[in-house]
């Protein structure tokens, strides 16, 4: 919808606008509704519960990545002093919490690779198993890595209404030291389609967004990583944006001391 | 003179020097946004200033041509040659010549001089060419006939003089200096604009300082609390108001020279309008400066002459035969002549050569005769005696058709009077007994009693026998007879009042202006033409009326119940201040008479300490330190000397009383149109506040940006302004008092609150609900966003998440915040459409002021529109400038707002003219 919105020539935009003989509205309403924006319960009434009016200032996602780090986009870990990290485990844990199965009771399986569209009014949401982090999932490791050096991070994808991304989108990540190899989950970082389109607070009220967990990999002596991931393979997901940082990519530090 | 304004915009340019110095120090990668909003605060404030300054020179040019003034080079004898050097090189002791038509280059002491002739006018006021000799007659250094002063003009003849005195040690230096240390008061627009200031940075300063400390014990940082500092003062400078006020005053100067005020200083046109007192010469400026015949005795009756400006013809009537006889005296007994080459030149405005009585008579006798020149050569001139103070008269001698010589007189009637045994009564000469003498007498006295010169005509026809037409006249020996002649008439000459003078001081008195004549003439001429002009209106007494009517001594009379007064210059030397000031207080109606320029000085600061707005009109070099004490000093366009131009405020082109009137006019005009253009523009700047309080106490995202604020203030709102500068006059505004100094203040509180509380509030309200709007439909919803700020200013908060679920990044926000700024900025701007239309009028409804009889408001607003597109769509979208592209709806979303606006200052108006004197009246109205 989004994309309509904005090819709409700007032309008859205004002609509709003044006066549009259809629905014979004056200046995008009719007389009733000039009545009511009197009245001033024109926010309300033109507002839709289900999906905002206009989205073209969010056409496509923001990466970001969980934990957040403090400043700088760098996290920094001391394995010698567990207070270093220790914020980052329990911000990982809280955001992992309502992707644990107990909590997606109600999430049904759906057919991957497909977009699950649906036409009633309240949404099913599509259950996303942690199993598929992996090691990061903390199912194992309750420290995610932090504990052994080797830090997990979890990139998402920024939900936005009505977003069906084109093509095959997965994360990809690359890091520039040779000496630091990452790893992500699911392989090679896929996005499933079938958590797409999202509906909505409060339709989709089950709704999680699929995730991608990054493991980085220390070998040993390095202890810099510089790590930047973008949204690939899929045309309408920018990553290129020049004054958004963070529109389809994310670029941060892990730095590891002993 | 917006001093104030600056220094806050300083200030507020200086904190954000320090919030980026801050910031960078923190962190190198820190937003350049506060370095770059303090390069523009610096910019505009010099801009501002430039271009006020530049308004100020470009109307102070037009007389940049004053440096005339100084002779640039003289004619100096050093070492036994004749050398021309550069006047300033002058020493004392030089022996300079001059010859007719140069400038003296300093004051010498005549040694030799050949009918050397000077223009004392710029410095005595004389206007009669004055002889220079090397005879000292007199103590005083300006009355002596052998002393020639610096810059004055020598008209005829050569001489020769030694340098007394150079430079600034010269007369005219002196009082030029005089003058310069002749302190000037604070004009009284300068006043309330610096009390506007006051008022704008008192609530300012008082709303950023209480803000500052909310936001700090609401725990913000400190450099927010300053960038929220910057953001409430940015807010509440009216940063195009001095631009649109500088504007508005030099189109009102522009207006004005065109009605023939030249206005020097643009604040000097205000002050014209908020006079109270006018000080005005009377040669020239209330009367045509010319010489006319105003009245004619013959026949034993009074004849009234026509002397207004265009005389075509006379049309008393002419058919007695002594009429014959009186005309052809005054067409031949008289030394004036037309200048060469004025054939097509209408009579009155020909140039003459003669002094001003004969000029008058010439042009009199050429309008009623024509071809003048013809009948003086018909009548061949034999002999002439020119007139000398010595024996009161001049007399000539002419062939005439039938063989006979005329000899025919004119001078002082009482001297006429005297050669004559006859008198002509209907052509016939009768015996001159008592009752004629009575009569002459009778006529003589009224005439000279309505303040006119009065001259007397006589002629003789020389007997055939005694003087053939080969008799040699001999003016010498006066070898004809001088003596009982027979008197034909008198004719009464005065320098008339201009014509539109008189309604022009009707005008004045509606308005409550007070018009004071000054002048050097006698008292007896000021009083008939106060009388005339209607200074001393026609049924008001001064003292010595009412002491002649009631037949009791001066000393007697109640001051009180006498409304006029003519005063003397030797009954004001004689006055204490206190006196003074009780005479300017007691009389409505003054003239001061024979007055020195030095006097006039004296009567100013009388006039201003009844705390009055004194004009002073002046040509003299003496004039200019009266000039520069008055509130206004008015200098003559045509007979002003450069002095006096240099000193005055303002430059009369046309000499005309009546001109200053229409400047007044026009400086009121512009002190209600001034009001208005400080109430528009004052009422946005809560529209501006509001979004930076509620921002600090709600913590919402930012409504409106501080560069969006500079583009309304410098942007949209400034033709609209200064369109309002071209408001008409609501009511008559020559029927009302002129505006008292204390009282009627240009910003009032009235004016105040109701800008700031209750169109500013309305506006801010419509404001909000385009930012809201702006926010709810992209889905950020008004519950949401109350105390989201933290998390919404977060940099490293990339999935925000808005009302529906969906996640944002810090740039989409960005994005959207600037959706909001520009929402905000178009909801402000057609709110100010309405306003600007609601300021049109103060009290009147805008469709009996008419909406379209100002064009130029409608250009404001297509400009306020116009700048408004193209912010909006695109070419604002720079990220600096942080304009977005908005969607057409948006432009709507503030329209009831508006029509809210208009609807309540209607309401507002209607109340006042319903209702005056009400409680709402006395607040409503500003």
């Amino acid at each position: 919808m989004s994309k309509e919105e904005k090819k709409l020539n700007p032309e008859d935009n205004w002609r509709n606008f003044i006066y549009n003989p259809l629905t014979s509205e004056v200046l995008g309403r009719t007389a009733e509704s000039w009545g009511e924006y009197g009245a001033g319960r024109r926010l309300g009434q033109t507002l839709s519960d289900e999906t905002p009016k206009y989205q073209d200032l969010i056409a496509s996602p923001g990466l970001s990545i969980i934990p957040k780090p403090m400043n700088a986009l760098e996290i920094f870990v001391n394995i010698s002093e567990k207070t270093s990290y220790e914020h980052y485990v329990t911000a990982l844990g809280h955001f992992l919490k309502k992707y644990e199965d107990s909590m997606q009771e109600k999430n049904i399986e759906c057919e991957s690779g497909i977009f699950f569209e649906q036409k009633s009014r309240s949404k099913l949401a599509c259950k996303f198993s942690l199993k598929i982090l992996q090691v990061c999932s903390g199912l194992n490791d309750s420290s995610y890595g932090f504990d052994e050096g080797s830090p997990c991070v979890i990139l998402k994808m920024n939900r936005i209404i009505g977003l069906k991304p084109e093509g095959n989108p997965s994360i990809q990540c690359h890091v520039k030291e040779e000496r630091v190899n990452l790893v992500t989950f699911p392989d090679a970082g896929k996005i499933d389609l079938m958590y797409f389109p999202y509906y909505g607070k409060k339709a989709h009220k089950n709704y999680l967004q699929p995730l991608v967990a990054l493991k980085v990999n220390f070998q040993p002596g390095s202890e810099e990583a510089s790590i930047e991931c973008k949204v690939e393979g899929s045309p309408n997901l920018k990553n290129q944006d020049e004054r958004d940082k963070f529109l389809g990519r994310i670029a941060f530090k892990v730095t590891l001391a002993h | 003179m917006v001093g104030g304004f600056s220094s806050l915009l300083w200030a507020g340019a200086i904190l954000c020097f320090i919030a980026y110095v801050i910031e960078f120090t923190k962190d190198n990668s820190a937003s350049m946004d506060n370095l770059f909003l303090g390069i523009v605060l610096v910019l505009v404030v010099i801009l501002t200033g430039m271009f006020a300054y530049y308004q100020e020179a470009k109307s102070t040019n037009i007389i940049g041509s004053i440096s005339k003034m100084i002779p640039r080079k003289a004619l100096v004898i050093r070492d036994g040659e004749k050398k021309e050097i550069p006047a300033e090189e002058l020493v004392v002791g030089d022996i300079v010549e001059i010859k007719g038509g140069d400038q003296i280059p300093a004051d010498i002491r005549i040694l030799d001089s050949q009918g050397c002739k000077v223009d004392n006018s710029s410095l005595t006021g004389e206007s009669e060419p004055q002889l220079r000799s090397c005879h000292f007659t007199h103590e005083n250094p300006l009355e002596t006939k052998n002393i020639g002063f610096y810059s004055t003009t020598c008209l005829e003849g050569t001489a020769t003089g030694m340098v007394i005195n150079t430079g600034d040690r010269t007369i005219i230096g002196r009082i030029a200096s005089l003058a310069s240390s002749v302190g000037q008061e604070k004009t009284p627009i300068a006043i309330e604009i610096e009390h506007f200031v006051h008022i704008v940075a008192g609530v300012a300063v008082s709303i950023g300082i209480v803000f500052f400390i909310i936001a700090i014990c609401m725990k913000y940082r400190v450099l927010d609390a300053v960038i929220f500092l910057i953001g409430i003062i940015l807010a509440n400078v009216p940063e195009g108001l001095v631009a649109a006020v500088t504007v508005s005053l030099s189109l009102t100067a522009k207006r004005m020279a065109k009605k023939n005020c030249l206005v020097k200083n643009l604040e000097a046109v205000e002050t014209l309008g908020s006079t109270s007192i006018i000080c005005s010469d009377k040669t020239g400026t209330l009367t045509q400066n010319r010489m006319t015949v105003a009245h004619l005795w013959f026949d034993n009756q009074i004849y009234r002459a026509d002397t207004s400006e265009d005389q075509k013809a006379q049309s008393f009537d002419q058919s007695s035969a002594t009429w014959a006889s009186l005309l052809n005296i005054v067409t031949l007994c008289n030394r004036a002549e037309f200048g060469a080459g004025q054939e097509n030149v209408s009579i009155m405005k020909k140039i003459v050569m003669g002094d001003a009585s004969e000029t008058a008579l010439l042009k009199f006798s050429e309008v009623i005769m024509g071809d003048v020149i013809e009948r003086r050569k018909r009548n061949k001139k034999v002999a002439e005696i020119p007139f000398n103070s010595l024996n009161k008269f001049q007399l000539s001698i002419h062939e005439t058709d039938d063989k006979r010589f005329l000899l025919v007189m004119k001078g002082a009637p009482e001297a006429i009077l005297e050669k004559c045994s006859t008198i002509m009564f209907n052509g016939q000469e009768q015996p001159l007994d008592e009752s004629a003498r009575e009569a002459f007498q009778t006529a003589y006295m009224l005439l000279g009693g309505l303040g006119e010169r009065v001259l007397g005509f006589c002629h003789l026809y020389l007997p055939e026998d005694e003087f053939p037409d080969t008799y040699s006249f001999d003016t010498e020996t006066m070898n004809f007879p001088t003596s009982d002649l027979c008197f034909v008439g008198l004719i009464s000459l005065i320098d008339p009042p201009r014509s539109n003078v008189p309604d022009a001081i009707i005008k004045c008195r509606s308005a409550g202006i007070k018009v004071i004549m000054v002048t050097g003439d006698h008292p007896i001429t000021a009083k008939a033409i106060a009388r005339s002009v209607g200074i001393i209106s026609a049924n008001s007494e001064t003292v010595e009326d009412i002491a002649k009517r009631l037949k009791i001594p001066v000393e007697q009379v109640n001051k009180r119940e006498a409304k006029a007064a003519v005063v003397s210059g030797m009954e004001l030397k004689e006055m204490s201040p206190e006196q003074l000031d009780e005479l300017l207080k007691n009389h409505s109606e003054i003239v001061f008479a024979r007055t020195s320029p030095q006097q006039k000085l004296i009567i100013v600061e009388g006039c201003q300490r009844q705390d009055a707005v004194v004009a002073v009109t002046g040509d003299g070099v003496n004039d200019s330190p009266a000039l520069k004490k008055a509130n206004i000093g008015i200098a003559m366009g045509f007979a002003g000397s450069d002095a006096a131009k240099i000193a005055a405020d303002m430059v009369l082109l046309d000499d005309n009383f009546a001109s200053i009137v229409t400047g007044i006019e026009e400086g009121r005009l512009i002190f209600d149109n001034l009001k208005k253009i400080i109430a528009f523009t004052l009422t946005k700047n809560i529209a501006e506040l509001c979004p930076f309080l509620i921002f600090i106490i709600a913590g919402v995202p930012l409504p409106i940006g501080t560069i969006v604020i500079l583009f309304i203030d410098l942007g949209t709102d400034i033709i609209p302004s200064i369109a309002l500068a071209y408001e008409k006059a609501e009511s008559d505004i020559m029927n009302r008092k002129p505006r008292h100094k204390k009282k009627d203040r240009l910003v009032n509180h009235q004016l105040a609150l109701y800008s700031y509380l209750h169109i500013g509030i309305l506006q801010s309200v419509g404001g909000f609900f385009a930012y809201f709007t702006a926010y709810a439909v992209q889905g950020f919803r008004p519950d949401l966003l109350l105390y989201l700020r933290p998390l919404w200013v977060d940099d490293t908060i990339n999935d925000l998440e808005d009302s529906y679920g969906q996640e944002w990044t810090k740039y989409q926000r960005n994005h959207l915040e600037w959706t909001g700024y520009t929402a905000y900025f178009v909801a402000v701007m057609v709110q100010q459409i309405a306003d600007v239309i609601i300021r049109k009028t103060r009290i009147n409804s805008i469709f009996q002021q008419g909406l379209f009889r100002n064009k130029y408001i409608w250009v404001g607003i297509a400009s306020q529109i116009i700048i408004a597109v193209i912010l909006s769509s695109g070419f604002g979208s720079v990220p600096i400038l942080s304009f977005t592209t908005l969607r057409v709806q948006y432009w709507f979303v503030a329209v009831p707002y508006a029509i809210v606006i208009w609807l309540y200052d209607e309401f507002r108006k209607l109340l006042i003219r319903r209702y005056p004197g009400s409680w709402w009246d006395k607040n409503m109205y500003y």
